[in-house]
């Protein structure tokens, strides 16, 4: 069963209780502010953060749990992965540090222990611990009026739609993560346009990981191809110069 | 003076620099050394270290595919050269790898943990075959030496041509995959760069990239060794160069007309300037140059070209691999750490080269570098006068002091750690604003950052009572009465010398010699001098009741208030029953732009008096 988290910007306060409520769990030391990239809050310290935009609109900004993340299908040795029960995991002693995910993720979501000796990746899990052992994550369980829950996806997507449709003037007709990227197990219903999320270019709703997924698998054919190819061309040279020297050799023979 | 001499000298001096930056980036991380950030993950190393380097290092392929596939025997002097800058260039592709990947010592795990969706993984693997491909196209030249491996070596030679066609499958596959890497990138990447076909033309590019560099080294090397250059055969090279560079000019601009971004070449954005600039510099001015039979059999227009196209296919490299980012808030530049590192390790790689092609037969007719010959003739040096020995160990000398001394260069600029480098280590800390007209509440937020809190002293005093004043304010300044917090823990995150010892031994201060509060002939430490409340006897509620020693360094700012207002709050959190959350940063923090700052209000109201509280008086300083 896949779960996931719907967050109701209209609801929120932005009181931050979700962000200490992970800090807290997942033992986040205090940060070191960056000379850069204050805006979105987010850091190896901070799995989720609240980003505050004009007229008093909070937006709590974690980890979208793809349903297919770039992350994980970018990854080499399969450090992230996408569990059944729907959250991105990270396995910290197969990582290499390489941050291609950091580079692949649409929402620039995961950051780096750039201040570490031993770095790793760090983004929001979804506590998998957590919601293996059937409790919520530690940020739903937090929040003080219900404007992000956790449930089945399936489940949430309903409700969802239920509040756009007994409230249509309060919300935009949009469930985002409902298919961006493909769906992600993170839900947003809200009055403001989310597109601040990602980057400037939308990913649109095409999984990411199908964008290379034409590339490799290429990949085989493209190896045998220019192995044959190389064979034949010099099979065709090879025999060019035999035939040349025949000829030569003729020509020499019909002079004497 | 010697080409040769000099140029290595050089080349060690690089070395030995980034040997010392290495190891600044190995013990305190990459935040100091780099200047990749969370937005910009990706930066020189990968652009230029890896992408570049392995595009460079494609002479390898190219040549063995025209020599052995395509019989064309006339290339033979090149084929042995190439394979070696192949070889070497791929050696320090892995380098860079190593300076770069955030966990080093697991680079090996893309051996046993696979994720074959995943671009990176195939290049990975390809990097891994190809460089032992590599090392066993190659190790007949240095095996030559050896009649011992004579077996080995004919052995080798025997699988010649199988091992030509697996390299040559497997550049193939990792020179276009390089590409295949940023295609999941469309929203990252400026449009100009980003393409459906980007791994097709960075095989493509490779190709031209390949023949260019082999040109280019021919050139290099026989100009260092002061011999004929190969002219006329580095003009077939540029000749096949032009055609490829046609072909991927052609490709490149079909793909920017069909995708409609034709518009973004010449709208003045400065992506669009670089896109420009490097388009012409790495195609369409060499193959312009190469087509013309003239110019390309001339010595001069060959170094010219061939230079040209290097430094363009790298440029290109480097804008995708981390400069051409579409967010133009997320701007990256690299450190001089990071340059000094990747220069190093060519350099490093250039040494290599230059000994093995004096040592080993890569050329025809080895090249001899005159002071590495055991001369009978000392020198001397008549400026320090000071024998150097006989040229040989006189050059080893040189070299290992160049090293040396470039390698302690490195380590005097190193910056020690992440805080100094950024400069937030001395952030002197802003003070607390009024923000209402009671002077009741504050606006606490030392670093002017985004992240205030809101302190009620009406709140504080009304729950805990009047004694809750001197919790905060537990130690005032001399001759003050109510010190704020930013007073004495005046830097943001670093401890604060609170002692000021330069004050208090200045003439315009207090005028103290060591010894007034140090006791004589004892190592002078916090332990051996004397306590402040000697002289400052209103200090004492801070020992008496806390019971510490005094401290000369007190915590910085950020420690001293999480200390005091956490500590406090999770004892209390325990105690209310509605407060859970008392402890927790949202309850103080806020985020946001502050509320309106009423610069200029001064406490302008009487403060209560609490019998209770010893405020320090005005410390009889001196003797
Ligand atoms: S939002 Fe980013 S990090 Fe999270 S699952 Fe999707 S791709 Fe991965
Ligand atoms: S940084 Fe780690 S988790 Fe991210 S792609 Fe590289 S190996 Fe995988
Ligand atoms: S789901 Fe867990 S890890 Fe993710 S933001 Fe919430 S508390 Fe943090």
């Amino acid at each position: 069963m896949s779960k996931a988290i719907l967050t109701d910007v209209t609801k929120c306060i932005g009181c931050l209780k979700c962000v200490s409520a992970c800090k807290q769990v997942h033992n986040l030391e205090m940060d070191v502010p960056r000379i850069w990239d204050r805006n979105d809050g987010l850091s190896a310290e901070n799995w989720t953060s609240v980003i505050r935009r004009p007229g008093d609109h909070y937006v709590r900004k974690q980890c979208r749990h793809c349903l297919e993340p770039a992350c994980a299908s970018v990854c080499p040795v399969g450090a992230l992965h996408k569990t059944e029960i729907g959250a991105v995991t990270y396995d910290i002693t197969k990582c290499l540090g390489c941050r291609y995910c950091m580079m692949a993720c649409p929402f620039g979501i995961p950051r780096y222990d750039w201040d570490k000796t031993v770095p790793h990746v760090e983004k929001c899990i979804l506590c998998y611990d957590r919601i293996k052992t059937g409790q919520q994550p530690a940020c739903t369980e937090a929040c003080p009026v219900g404007a992000t829950i956790f449930g089945d996806r399936d489940e949430l997507l309903e409700v969802a739609h239920k509040r756009i449709k007994e409230n249509p003037a309060k919300y935009i007709d949009k469930v985002w993560g409902e298919h961006e990227v493909g769906g992600t197990s993170v839900l947003y219903l809200s009055d403001i346009y989310l597109d601040f999320l990602t980057y400037p270019t939308r990913p649109g709703d095409k999984p990411l990981p199908k964008e290379t997924a034409a590339a490799m698998e290429s990949v085989p054919f493209a190896f045998v191809g220019m192995g044959g190819a190389m064979l034949g061309l010099n099979w065709i040279i090879r025999r060019r110069m035999k035939m040349d020297k025949e000829r030569g050799n003729k020509k020499e023979s019909a002079d004497e | 003076m010697n080409r040769v001499q000099n140029t290595k000298l050089i080349l060690w001096f690089l070395t030995g620099f980034a040997a010392a930056v290495a190891l600044n980036r190995y013990v305190f991380g990459l935040g100091v050394t780099t200047n990749l950030s969370d937005r910009t993950p990706w930066g020189f190393w990968i652009g230029f270290d890896v992408m570049a380097g392995v595009a460079l290092a494609a002479g390898g392929f190219v040549t063995t595919a025209i020599f052995y596939i395509m019989k064309r025997e006339e290339c033979h002097p090149m084929v042995k050269p190439a394979v070696l800058t192949a070889f070497l260039g791929y050696l320090a592709v892995v380098a860079g790898l190593l300076v770069d990947l955030g966990l080093p010592w697991n680079i090996w795990h893309m051996i046993i943990y696979w994720n074959p969706h995943s671009p990176l993984f195939e290049v990975g693997w390809c990097v891994m075959l190809y460089t032992t491909v590599l090392l066993l196209e190659f190790s007949p030249v240095p095996l030559e030496k050896f009649s011992r491996y004579a077996r080995i070596r004919d052995f080798l030679m025997k699988f010649r041509f199988p091992l030509v066609l697996l390299g040559i499958m497997l550049s193939t596959l990792h020179q276009s995959s390089l590409g295949t890497l940023f295609l999941i990138m469309r929203y990252r990447l400026y449009p100009l760069w980003y393409s459906h076909i980007l791994p097709v033309e960075f095989f493509i590019s490779a190709v031209a990239l390949g023949l260019m560099m082999v040109a280019f080294e021919s050139l290099a090397s026989h100009w260092l060794y002061r011999r004929e250059p190969e002219t006329h055969l580095v003009a077939k090279l540029c000749r096949a160069a032009a055609w490829v560079l046609a072909i991927y000019f052609v490709a490149k601009m079909t793909d920017i007309t069909v995708s409609g971004k034709l518009g973004l070449i010449f709208d003045g954005k400065w992506q669009s300037n670089l896109f420009i600039v490097e388009v012409l510099v790495s195609t369409i001015i060499p193959a312009a140059l190469f087509f013309v039979p003239k110019y390309r059999g001339n010595n001069k227009v060959q170094w010219i070209g061939s230079s040209m196209v290097v430094i363009g296919m790298v440029l290109n490299r480097i804008d995708v691999g981390g400069l051409a980012m579409l967010d133009s808030t997320a701007s990256y530049t690299p450190s001089w750490m990071e340059i000094a590192i990747s220069l190093g390790v060519v350099s490093a790689a250039v040494l290599v080269f230059l000994f093995a092609i004096e040592n080993f037969h890569v050329w025809d007719i080895r090249p001899e570098d005159p002071e590495s010959l055991p001369h009978t003739l000392p020198s001397f040096d008549y400026s320090s006068r000071t024998w150097l020995g006989i040229p040989s160990v006189a050059s080893l000398t040189k070299h290992t002091l160049a090293f040396v001394l470039s390698f302690a260069l490195g380590m005097a600029l190193m910056s020690g750690n992440r805080l100094h480098a950024e400069g937030i280590d001395q952030i002197t800390v802003k003070p607390a604003t009024v923000v209402d007209s009671l002077c009741d509440t504050l606006c606490i937020n030392g670093n002017r950052d985004d992240q205030f809190v809101e302190f009620s002293h009406e709140g504080h005093i009304s729950r805990i009572g009047k004694d809750s004043c001197r919790v905060c304010h537990h130690l005032s300044l001399p001759g003050d009465k109510l010190s704020s917090c930013w007073e004495c823990h005046t830097s943001m995150y670093k401890e604060v010398d609170f002692f000021k010892h330069d004050w208090h031994t200045s003439a315009s201060g207090a005028n103290l010699r060591c010894d007034d509060c140090h006791t004589p002939g004892v190592t002078r430490t916090a332990q051996s001098a004397k306590k402040c409340t000697a002289c400052h006897p209103a200090y004492k509620f801070l020992a008496d009741e806390k019971n510490a020693t005094e401290k000369y360094y007190i915590p910085s700012y950020v420690d001293a208030m999480h200390k005091l207002c956490v500590s406090c709050h999770t004892v209390e959190a325990k105690k209310v029953k509605d407060k859970p959350n008392l402890a927790q940063c949202s309850t103080c923090h806020r985020i946001g732009t502050p509320p309106e700052l009423k610069a200029g209000m001064k406490w302008d109201v009487t403060l209560p008096h609490f019998d209770n509280v010893v405020l320090p008086d005005v410390g009889q300083a001196g003797k």
